[in-house]
């Protein structure tokens, strides 16, 4: 598998189908004696600005950490969870229930649902 | 039949919604200026987003992919955020303009002076695209749209010289005012190659699921609808080029467009064109607003798509109420909708290279188009746009010091 063509940047869908983000990064595990071997996928704009400007990436991390346990730190996806569907990847579980749609969730609460007819 | 329903709509649907404020005001401009002579680039334009046009449609049916999309998925992110913070940028100024053509309509209307209807129409553009869908905005606004049909039919009532007219699509050199001539050129392909316009119709397809048998569909669409639309730019030119140019009048307040049509029309003209700059600059508010929209949704990834509802897709909704916010800062500010105009369709045609090279890429890319690349036709015009795009580039901005003033 060519791992910059065909993970990097790939859309993710979660176990409903729905958007989860992108790859931002991969964690590769070395081995001693065999082929590394694709261990996560990071999905994170921690990672994503990494791959710009590590200061920047370091600054969201700072301020990322102050909304709870388990932020401030890329969240990961074991490699074994993903699969392949086409043009995308698919997870086998639900993105709501992890870090990847915290903006999301705060949005939906603090903004969308107070102005009417959110739900159409 | 259900296919040659969605034809005839898509086509009705393209001609309705092709005029916007630039492209009234710089053919309006073209025709003051040099009469006929500058139909040429009304023409060049209108092929080019035609090409593009039916290339991201295509593209979108056969990839299950939208331009933004693959962008980052075939260069990376790296890569796809230059073609985002440009285009974010030019298209915010564009999107400014549409808000503040839809205010001058307004202001023309009532008497009642601009900026204070920056607030006003901001909240109709923020409701329609937070209670309506994507076919709701695609047709019904697109078909209100038709009224600017009026400028081609005053064009006729005035009996030009179709000779003198098919003169001027050929390319002349000017024997005055090069460098206006020029600049008014490169403001015309500006406002008819729109990034914005190729890269909402590659995500509507998307939100429409369309598949590989919509790409004779697609065709159709993006070749009828976008020769009838630069038809009616063609109209606006000409109608300025018969009322404006012998009396020496240049296109330079937004209040002089109901010229175009009070000659003809007596009273019915000035409601024409007020009702045709309001309903084409309101429908173009909501194209850009939603084009730029799904840019940056699709390139991180989220949920996105108007057929949802807004709590769906929380990060989608938030960033189209924060560009129709900064919009509407420039109409609150005062800022001259024409002005504003001239500035984003000299930086449209300045920036084209930055979303057409790359397009140009994906289009010859068979992991996405299998055997529906572009052929070699389809590739010599893409290339020919491109290099188009970069001269455009090197003179508009100095054309923009020298002659557009």
């Amino acid at each position: 598998m060519r791992l910059i063509a065909e993970v990097l940047d790939e859309q993710i869908k979660d176990n409903k189908g729905s958007n989860a983000g992108r790859v931002d990064g991969i964690v590769l595990e070395l081995r001693e004696g065999k082929p590394p071997r694709v261990a996560y996928v990071e999905v994170s704009p921690i990672t994503l600005f990494s791959r710009f400007n590590r200061r920047l990436a370091w600054w969201y991390a700072r301020h990322d950490r102050k909304w709870g346990e388990g932020r401030g730190v890329p969240f990961r996806i074991p490699w074994s969870r993903i699969r392949r569907d086409g043009p995308t990847l698919r997870v086998d579980f639900d993105a709501d229930a992890t870090p990847i749609n915290a903006l999301e969730d705060w949005l939906r609460i603090a903004v969308i649902d107070r102005i009417p007819w959110s739900r159409r | 039949m259900k296919k040659a329903l969605e034809v005839g709509l898509g086509i009705v649907t393209s001609i309705g919604g092709f005029l916007e404020i630039g492209s009234i005001t710089t053919a309006a401009q073209a025709g003051a200026g040099f009469t006929f002579q500058l139909g040429w680039s009304v023409l060049l334009g209108t092929i080019c987003i035609a090409f593009l046009v039916e290339m991201s449609g295509r593209f979108a049916a056969v990839s299950k992919h939208t331009i933004p999309d693959a962008m980052r998925e075939r260069f990376g992110v790296n890569f796809y955020a230059v073609p985002l913070v440009v285009m974010l940028g030019v298209s915010l100024l564009t999107l400014g303009a549409e808000l503040g053509g839809v205010a001058a309509a307004l202001e023309m209307a009532t008497g009642v002076s601009l900026p204070v209807w920056g607030i006003p129409v901001a909240i109709v553009a923020w409701f329609t695209l937070w209670r309506t869908n994507f076919s709701f905005i695609e047709n019904g606004v697109s078909l209100l749209g038709l009224v600017t049909v009026a400028f081609a039919v005053g064009a006729y009532k005035l009996h030009p010289s179709y000779g003198e007219i098919a003169k001027g699509l050929v390319p002349t050199l000017p024997h005055e005012d090069r460098a206006h001539y020029w600049f008014v050129a490169v403001s015309v392909l500006g406002a008819s190659i729109t990034p914005y316009l190729y890269y909402f119709y590659s995500s509507g397809a998307i939100e429409e699921n369309w598949d590989e048998s919509y790409i004779a569909v697609n065709r159709a669409i993006s070749a009828i609808g976008m020769f009838f639309g630069g038809f009616l730019s063609l109209a606006v030119l000409v109608l300025a080029g018969m009322l404006f140019k012998p009396k020496g009048i240049d296109v330079e307040h937004y209040q002089q467009l109901p010229e175009l049509l009070t000659p003809i029309f007596g009273r019915a003209g000035f409601w024409l064109v007020v009702s045709a700059l309001g309903i084409a600059c309101i429908g173009a508010t909501l194209e850009i607003t939603l084009a730029l929209s799904y840019l940056v949704a699709q390139g991180f990834g989220w949920s996105w798509g108007e057929n949802l509802p807004p709590r769906k897709d929380a990060r989608f909704a938030v960033t189209y109420i924060a560009l129709i916010v900064a919009g509407t800062l420039f109409v609150i500010l005062g800022m001259d909708p024409l002005k504003l105009t001239q500035i984003a369709m000299a930086l449209t045609a300045a920036s084209l290279p930055v979303g057409v090279f790359p397009f140009i890429i994906l289009m010859n890319d068979k992991t996405y188009l299998g055997t529906h690349t572009n052929g070699r036709f389809g590739n010599a015009v893409v290339m020919f746009i491109s290099a188009l795009a970069a001269v455009l580039a090197i003179v508009s901005i100095p054309l923009e010091i020298v002659g557009g003033s």
